[in-house]
C-alpha cells in the first residue's frame, strides 16, 4: 500500500503516530483534531480551484466538479494502465487538467468576460458534456487505486487523509508564493485589478487570463488527483465536491488566498464538530447556515471581515 | 396594409401588453400569436388525449421558465432556486390535498401551495436582498439551498416524518396525488388528458399576458433598469431592494403554480425536483429560448423538453451530451436566445428585403469568419489579440 | 420586383407553420394497435446513463440476453418478442413519460422498469391507472402490495435475514449499524433491529449517512470507539463506496455485514484489495457463485456482452423473470394481462438454466419470490466464497401482515413498513 512512496510510506504513519501520541498525552483531543484536519483539508482543496478562477477572473466555473474528476481520472489511469508511480501520476493529473483548462479558456471562456452569468451557463454545458462523455468513453466506473501509507498506529485513521491537511496548506502556501512573489503573479494581479493599465504597461493580458484559468483548473485537477486514492472513480464524482466548494467561495469572499484559508478553516471546523455530534446531515446543514449567516452579516465574506479588522487595527496606530 | 381601428377597450389592452420590453408588439406578431394559440388549442383534438396529457407537462414547465425569465432575464438576477419553490408548492399541495381529501381538499390545497411557495420566496428573497448579497452570490446561495432541500427531503423516510396522515416519503416521495380537481363533493371537475391540457394552457396564457403587462408597465422599466445598472437605479430614487424582493416573490408564486400542476400531472412528488440537474435545466430552457423574452422562455422550454424526450428514445447515452452542446453553442453563437435572434432576423429582413438581406448576411459572416481565423493565428493579418476580450 | 418588406401574410403563414411543425412532432405516431399482432411486445426501462447507469446497464443487458435467447428458441407461443427499451436516464420524469408511452403507444404486454424504489413509486400510479403488468426487479426494502406489481428482487428482510443471524452466530451480539440516510437504508436498519431481537442480539448504535457524503473519517472513529462485535453496513451509491478504502486504510478491522455492497455495484472488482476484506453479504445472487449452471450463465452473458463490467444481483432477477413471464403466458395461452396475472398468482417455479442462482419459486398471493439466499464472504484478496446457503421465503407480507393479492386483497396498492408491525423497528 506504499505504492511509489517507498521508505517514506513506512515512516510517515509512524511519525504522525508519534506526534499524535505526544499530543494525546498532554490532553489534546486527538480524534476530534483528526476529524477537523480531514474536514478542513477537504473543504479547502475542494474550493481552491474554484476560488482562483472566481476570485481572479470573476468566472464561476460550473464544470469545477468535472475538472476535479478529470484530475482523478488521469491519475487513476496513469497508475493502473501506464504503471506510473502515484506521485508522478498525481502531477500528471494536475498538469493535464491545467492544459485542458488552458484550451477551454482560449477557445470558449475568453469570449465571456464581463458576461458572468453566461460563463456559468457555458461551463455548465461543458460539465454535462464532460461527465457523460467520460461515461461513454470510460464506462461507468474505473478500477480505483489503493490508499497509500496505511493507518496511523494507535488511531483508527488513515495517515494519508491526515497528510492531505498538509497538502492543503502546501497548496495554499504555494499559491500565495506564486501570486505574490513571482513576476507572473504580480502581472496577473495587476491584470485583474486594472486590465487597461496593465496592458498599457506591457503585460500580455490575454496570456495572463489563460495562465490563471489554467492554474485554477490545474488546482482542481490536483484536488481530484489527491483524493483519487481515497474515493471511487466514477464520472459523476465531481458532484460531491460541489456544495462544499460553492459554500466556501461564498463564505470566503473576494480574495483568493485569505478568503479560502479563513473559510476553509472555519467551515472545516464547524463541519467536523457538527458531524461528530449530530451526524453527517446536520454537518451539511451547519455549513449552509454558516454560509448564510456570514453572507448576511458580511457581504464580502470573511475577506471583508479580515479587511475590516486590519483597517481597525491600522486606525488605532 | 389593413388599417383596422380597434375598439377603444382593445386598444387600451393592447397598450398595456405592448411596449419596448417585449419583443413582439406589432399587429403581425399578435396575429401570428393568435394563430399559434388556435393551433395549440386544437392540438388535443388532432393528436388525442394521451399526447395532450404528455404535452401539458411541458406547458407546466413553461410557468417555471416564465418565472425564471422574470427574475433573470428582466431583473438580471440568476436564481437556481426557482425549482425550490416549484418543489415546495408541489409537496405542500400533496400534503394538504391528501390530508383533507376529496375535491374540496384539492381546491384548498392549490392556494395553500402557491402561498407556501410565495412565502418561501419572500423569506429567502428578504434574506438575500436586504442582506446585501451580491447578485453572483445569489446564484450560488439559491443553488446550495436547493441542494440542501434535496438532501433533507431524501432523508425524511420513515413514518415519523409525516404531516397529518401523509408521510413525506423521503427518497421515495409522495405517490398517489390525485389528478387536478376543483370544486366540492358532488360538484367538482377533475382534469386529465385533454381537459388538463386546456387548463394548463389557459393558466400559462394568463400568466404570460400578465407578465407582459407587468414588464411593459412602469414596474417593468424598474426591473430592466435594475438589470442594467442597479446602483444608478437606486440613485434615481427607486427602492431597489424592495423591487427585487417583489419580483423574486412573484416569480416564486409563478414557479409554485407550476409545481402544483407538475404534482397533479405525474401524481407524484419526490426530492428529484431539488436535484442539481433539475435546478439547472430551467437555465438551459431560458437560455435557448431567450431569457429577455417571455415567449422565448416558454418556447425554449417546449423545444428542449421535446428534444430531450426524443433523445432518450432514440439516442440514449448521447442525450445529455447533445443538451450540453446545444447549451454551449447557444450561449456562444446566439447569446440572446432563439426568439430574440428570430426577431432580429425579422427586423433585418423587413428592412432590407429578402435577397438583399441574404447578401448582407453572407458578407458579414464571411468577414467575421476571416477575423476569427486571423485572431487564432491562421490566414495572415495580425489582429491585436486583446481586441475581442471584453464584449459586453 | 421583390417586396420591400415581408408581408403580413407571410408572417402569419410562417408563424402557424412553425407552431404546427413543433406540435406535429409531438405525440409521435398514431394511436396504438392492439396487442393482438404476431409479436409479443415487452417494455424494458433501465438506466444506461445518469446516476444509476452503473447498476442499470447490467439489468438492461440481462433482459436483452433473455429476450434474444427466447427469440432464438422460437419465442413465446411461437411469437417473437419485440423489445422496446429506451433509456430513462436515471430521471423519474423521463420514467413517467416513457412508461405512459410504452403503455399507450406501444401497448406493451409486460413492463420491466426501474432501479430505485423512487422510480417504482413514480410510475406506480400510471401502472395502477392502466392496470399494466409490471415486474420490479431490484432488491428493495420490501412491503409493496400492489395487484399490478410483481417484485422479483429479494427484500431487505430476506437479505438481512440470511446474513445477520450468521454474523450474530459467528461474531457476537453487539451490533453497530451504518446505513444510507433514505428510505431503503432506514427501513433496512429497522429490519436489522427486528432480526437482531429475534436472534438475541441488539443494535447498540445506529448512524445514518446522507447519500452525497463521501468522507467517513468521523464514522470510522465512532465505530472504533464503540468497538462492536460486528457492523452492519447498508451503504448505497457511488459516494458511499469510498467508505471501504477509507476504513481499510484507517485500520478498522471489525467484520462487516451488508445487503448492498458487492453484489450490486461490484466494489470488490473496482476497489483495490484489501478494501473489502472480511465483508459478508446476504444476497440471492453474485456473479461468483460456483455452480455449474451459474458459470454457464456468466459465460453466456460475457459472450454476448464482452465489454460488460459485471453481472450484478438485480440483473439476474431481470433474466429469470423474463423466462418466468414466458412460462406464465404459455400456461395462460394468451398475453392478456389479467389472465397472465392469474396464472402467476397461482405460484410458479423457476428452475434449471432459467434461474442462475438456483431453483426458486414465486409466492403467488404476495407477488414476491422465495429466493436461494447465500452469505458470501470477501477475503483479503477479494475472492468470494459461499459461507451459508438456504431458501428464504418472503415472510413480511405473507405471514406478518398476512395478505392475499389473488383473493380478498386484490385491490391493494400500497407499501407496508415494519414500524407498523414491530415494536423493535420503531425505536
Amino acid at each position: 500500500m506504499t505504492s511509489g512512496f517507498g521508505a517514506t510510506g513506512l515512516l510517515t504513519p509512524l511519525i504522525i503516530g508519534d506526534v499524535l501520541g505526544a499530543l494525546d498525552s498532554i490532553g489534546v483531543p486527538v480524534v476530534q483534531l483528526l476529524q477537523m484536519a480531514d474536514s478542513i483539508a477537504f473543504i479547502t482543496l475542494a474550493a481552491i480551484g474554484l476560488t482562483v478562477i472566481f476570485g481572479m477572473m470573476g468566472v464561476i466555473n460550473l464544470a469545477h466538479g468535472e475538472f476535479i474528476m478529470m484530475g482523478a481520472y488521469i491519475t487513476t489511469l496513469s497508475v493502473n494502465v501506464v504503471g506510473l508511480p502515484l506521485p508522478v501520476a498525481m502531477v500528471l493529473g494536475a498538469l493535464g487538467t491545467a492544459a485542458f483548462g488552458a484550451i477551454i479558456e482560449r477557445t470558449i471562456v475568453r469570449r465571456l468576460y464581463g458576461r458572468l452569468l453566461d460563463s456559468m451557463i457555458v461551463t455548465f454545458g461543458l460539465g454535462l458534456i464532460l461527465t457523460q462523455g467520460t461515461r461513454i468513453i470510460f464506462g461507468n466506473s474505473l478500477q480505483s487505486i489503493g490508499t497509500p501509507f496505511g493507518e496511523v498506529p494507535g488511531y483508527t485513521y488513515s495517515a494519508y487523509r491526515v497528510l492531505l491537511l498538509f497538502a492543503a496548506i502546501a497548496v495554499l502556501g504555494g499559491a500565495y508564493l506564486v501570486f505574490t512573489r513571482t513576476e507572473f503573479g504580480i502581472q496577473a494581479r495587476a491584470t485583474i485589478q486594472d486590465a487597461e493599465t496593465a496592458r498599457a504597461m506591457g503585460v500580455d493580458t490575454d496570456r495572463m487570463y489563460t495562465v490563471t484559468f489554467a492554474i485554477g483548473s490545474g488546482l482542481a485537477g490536483l484536488t481530484g488527483a489527491l483524493y483519487a486514492p481515497s474515493a471511487t472513480i466514477v464520472p459523476g464524482m465531481g458532484q460531491s465536491f460541489l456544495v462544499e466548494s460553492f459554500v466556501t467561495v461564498v463564505t470566503g469572499g473576494s480574495t483568493v488566498l485569505l478568503g479560502t484559508t479563513l473559510a476553509g478553516g472555519v467551515l472545516g471546523t464547524i463541519d467536523a464538530i457538527f458531524s461528530n455530534l449530530y451526524g453527517n446531515f446536520i454537518g451539511q446543514i451547519a455549513l449552509l447556515l454558516t454560509a448564510i449567516i456570514v453572507i448576511r452579516l458580511l457581504p464580502d465574506g470573511l475577506t471583508g471581515l479580515a479587511h475590516t479588522v486590519r483597517d481597525k487595527l491600522g486606525e488605532r496606530q | 396594409m389593413m388599417d383596422v381601428t380597434l375598439p377603444p377597450q382593445l386598444e387600451r389592452i393592447g397598450n398595456k401588453l405592448n411596449g419596448p420590453n417585449t419583443l413582439g408588439n406589432s399587429r403581425a406578431f399578435w396575429a401570428a400569436f393568435a394563430v399559434g394559440m388556435v393551433v395549440m388549442a386544437a392540438y388535443p383534438l388532432v393528436q388525442g388525449s394521451y399526447a395532450a396529457g404528455q404535452f401539458s407537462l411541458f406547458l407546466a414547465y413553461g410557468l417555471l421558465a416564465l418565472s425564471l425569465s422574470l427574475i433573470w432575464g428582466y431583473t438580471g438576477i440568476l436564481s437556481f432556486g426557482q425549482v425550490a419553490f416549484f418543489g415546495i408548492a408541489g409537496y405542500t399541495y400533496a400534503i394538504v390535498s391528501l390530508n383533507l381529501g376529496g375535491p374540496f381538499g384539492q381546491t384548498i390545497a392549490l392556494p395553500v401551495a402557491v402561498a407556501a411557495a410565495t412565502l418561501s420566496a419572500f423569506i429567502l428573497g428578504y434574506f438575500m436582498f436586504y442582506g446585501g448579497v451580491q447578485d453572483v452570490y445569489v446564484a450560488i446561495l439559491t443553488l446550495v439551498v436547493t441542494l440542501v432541500l434535496e438532501t433533507f427531503m431524501a432523508q425524511t423516510a420513515g413514518s415519523e416524518w409525516s404531516i397529518g396522515t401523509v408521510a413525506l416519503g423521503g427518497f421515495n416521495g409522495i405517490p398517489g396525488i390525485r389528478n387536478f380537481a376543483l370544486g366540492v363533493e358532488g360538484a367538482s371537475i377533475s382534469l386529465s388528458g385533454s381537459g388538463f391540457y386546456w387548463f394548463v394552457l389557459g393558466v400559462l396564457l394568463a400568466a404570460y399576458l400578465g407578465a407582459r403587462a407587468l414588464v411593459n408597465s412602469k414596474y417593468g422599466y424598474a426591473l430592466v433598469a435594475i438589470r442594467e445598472d442597479a446602483e444608478r437605479t437606486a440613485m434615481l430614487g427607486y427602492n431597489v431592494k424592495r423591487v427585487k424582493l417583489a419580483v423574486f416573490t412573484l416569480s416564486g408564486a409563478l414557479a409554485g403554480f407550476g409545481g402544483v400542476l407538475y404534482a397533479t400531472w405525474g401524481n407524484y412528488m419526490d426530492p428529484s425536483v431539488f436535484s442539481l440537474v433539475f435546478a439547472t435545466i430551467p437555465i438551459v430552457w431560458v437560455t435557448l429560448g431567450g431569457r429577455e423574452s417571455l415567449l422565448g422562455a416558454i418556447i425554449g422550454t417546449i423545444i428542449i423538453e421535446r428534444l430531450r424526450l426524443w433523445f432518450s428514445v432514440n439516442a440514449s447515452e448521447f442525450a445529455i451530451v447533445f443538451v450540453g452542446v446545444i447549451l454551449m453553442t447557444t450561449v456562444l453563437l446566439v447569446p440572446r436566445g432563439i426568439l430574440p435572434a428570430i426577431k432580429d432576423g425579422y427586423v433585418f429582413f423587413s428592412k432590407h428585403g429578402l435577397r438583399d438581406g441574404l447578401e448582407r448576411g453572407r458578407t458579414t459572416i464571411q468577414t467575421r469568419l476571416q477575423a476569427k481565423l486571423a485572431s487564432l493565428g491562421i490566414g495572415g493579418s495580425e489582429t491585436p489579440p486583446s481586441s475581442e476580450v471584453v464584449r459586453e | 420586383m421583390s417586396d420591400n418588406h415581408v408581408s403580413r401574410r407571410r408572417v402569419l403563414a410562417t408563424g402557424a407553420a412553425g407552431v404546427g411543425t413543433a406540435l406535429a412532432g409531438c405525440g409521435g405516431g398514431s394511436g396504438s394497435g392492439g396487442s393482438g399482432g404476431d409479436t409479443i411486445k415487452i417494455g424494458v426501462l433501465e438506466d444506461r446513463s445518469g446516476n444509476f447507469s452503473l447498476v442499470g446497464t447490467p439489468k438492461w443487458r440481462a433482459s436483452k440476453l433473455a429476450v434474444e435467447e427466447i427469440n432464438d428458441n422460437g419465442g413465446i407461443m411461437g411469437q417473437q418478442i419485440e423489445l422496446f427499451d429506451p433509456d430513462p436516464q436515471s430521471d423519474n420524469q423521463r420514467y413517467q413519460q416513457l412508461t405512459e408511452r410504452l403503455i399507450q403507444q406501444e401497448d406493451v404486454d409486460a413492463l420491466w422498469a426501474g432501479y430505485s424504489s423512487a422510480t417504482r413509486e413514480a410510475i406506480r400510479p400510471i401502472i395502477d391507472r392502466e392496470d399494466q403488468l409490471y415486474f420490479y426487479t431490484t432488491q428493495y426494502e420490501g412491503g409493496v402490495a400492489d395487484k399490478n406489481v410483481f417484485c422479483m428482487g429479494s427484500t431487505a428482510r430476506q437479505q438481512l435475514g440470511s446474513v445477520v443471524p450468521y454474523m450474530i452466530e459467528n461474531f457476537g451480539t453487539d451490533i453497530y449499524t451504518i446505513a444510507a440516510d433514505y428510505n431503503f437504508g432506514q427501513l433496512s436498519a429497522d429490519w436489522v433491529k427486528v432480526i437482531a431481537q429475534e436472534n438475541g442480539a441488539s443494535v447498540n448504535n445506529e448512524e445514518f449517512i446522507p447519500l452525497s457524503n463521501q468522507n467517513f473519517g468521523s464514522t470510522i472513529s465512532n465505530i472504533q470507539e464503540a468497538d462492536p462485535d460486528f457492523v452492519m453496513a447498508i451503504l448505497v451509491g457511488n459516494n458511499h463506496s469510498s467508505f471501504w478504502n477509507q476504513r481499510t486504510s484507517a485500520g478498522l478491522d471489525i467484520p462487516m455485514g451488508t445487503s448492498t455492497v458487492m453484489a450490486q455495484s461490484y466494489q470488490h472488482k473496482r476497489l483495490e484489495a484489501p478494501a473489502l476484506q472480511d465483508v459478508y453479504g446476504g444476497f440471492n445472487y453474485m456473479e461468483e457463485i460456483p455452480t455449474d449452471r451459474n458459470e454457464d450463465y456468466v459465460s453466456r452473458y460475457y459472450d454476448r456482452f464482452p465489454d460488460a463490467g459485471y453481472a450484478n444481483q438485480e440483473s439476474v432477477n431481470n433474466y429469470f423473470s423474463m423466462y418466468m413471464y414466458k412460462e406464465a403466458v404459455e400456461e395462460a395461452g394468451t398475453t392478456d394481462q389479467e389472465a397472465v396475472r392469474d396464472v402467476l398468482e397461482g405460484g410458479m417455479e423457476v428452475t434449471g438454466d432459467q434461474s442462475p442462482e438456483g431453483d426458486i419459486s414465486l409466492q403467488g398471493p404476495v407477488h414476491h419470490m422465495t429466493h436461494n439466499m447465500r452469505v458470501m464472504r470477501c477475503d483479503a484478496e477479494h475472492n468470494i466464497t459461499v459461507e451459508d446457503e438456504r431458501q428464504i421465503p418472503e415472510q413480511f407480507l405473507s405471514e406478518t401482515v398476512g395478505i392475499d393479492l389473488s383473493g380478498e386483497d386484490s385491490e391493494l396498492e400500497r407499501q407496508f413498513t415494519p414500524t407498523e408491525y414491530y415494536d423493535a423497528a420503531g425505536e
